[in-house]
């Protein structure tokens, strides 16, 4: 899931406009964006699921740190904080729930590969739901999450700046176009 | 790929466009 956490985010700037977008951008796909460096590093890894090409859905991810519950807390946390310093207490906590959301829509979709504790300490069982498995229902999800995102962001953006509506109408066009076009790109190429 | 599409799309396009064509209120710093 990618475009999802985006819709989320954008439809969490409809509710808390006084957050800016691009960090709760930033915030949304966090785990993702430190799980980078650690994917090269090879410390994080990810396979295709056996009997399968790869795309989209047909991973099975190994970000023990970064998508581990407890890691997934400490790292909202810290973004959280972080965010605090300069936009306030208000702001570090969404911001920080934003973070953490990526955590849970990720056990709604992902296979049982979520460990809770980082490095899968203990051997606890892994978390998933594996909406995964049944594509065309995870890329509706998707593709909800980005509508209903894209009409809260449109929304607050129109009562914000009610004048002139072709501000608002552009963004939130735009905000839909790159939810759509993002889900395309990871649903038919990637 | 759609990671980086996402990236690029939603942090850097819509963030900026966002922040600068829309007078959104400013986060208050609580005292």
């Amino acid at each position: 899931m990618i475009a999802g956490h985006f819709g989320l985010a954008a439809g969490v700037k409809g509710r808390q406009p006084q957050v800016p977008l691009w960090a709760l951008m930033l915030a949304t796909v966090w785990l993702d964006i430190v799980f980078a460096p650690l994917l090269a590093a090879g410390v994080e890894s990810f396979d295709t699921v056996p009997g399968t090409s790869g795309g989209y859905g047909n991973a099975i991810i190994h970000a023990d740190y970064t998508h581990s519950l407890v890691g997934a807390l400490v790292l909202a946390a810290l973004f959280g904080l972080v965010a605090a310093r300069p936009w306030g207490r208000q702001a570090g906590v969404v911001l920080g729930a934003v973070v953490f959301s990526h955590w849970l829509l990720d056990l709604i979709v992902h296979r049982a590969d979520l460990p809770i504790l980082p490095g899968n300490a203990g051997d606890l069982p892994r978390l998933g739901f594996g909406l995964w498995k049944v594509p065309a229902a995870s890329i509706l999800v998707e593709l909800a999450l980005v509508v209903a995102g894209a009409w809260l962001y449109w929304r607050a953006a129109v009562q914000t700046a009610p004048a002139d509506t072709r501000r608002p109408n552009l963004l939130g066009l735009l905000v839909l176009g790159a939810g759509v076009v993002t889900l395309a790109v990871d649903a038919l190429v990637a | 790929m759609a990671f980086l599409l996402g990236v690029l799309l939603f942090v850097v396009v819509a963030g900026i466009l966002d922040a600068r064509l829309i007078p959104w209120p400013r986060p208050r710093k609580e005292r």
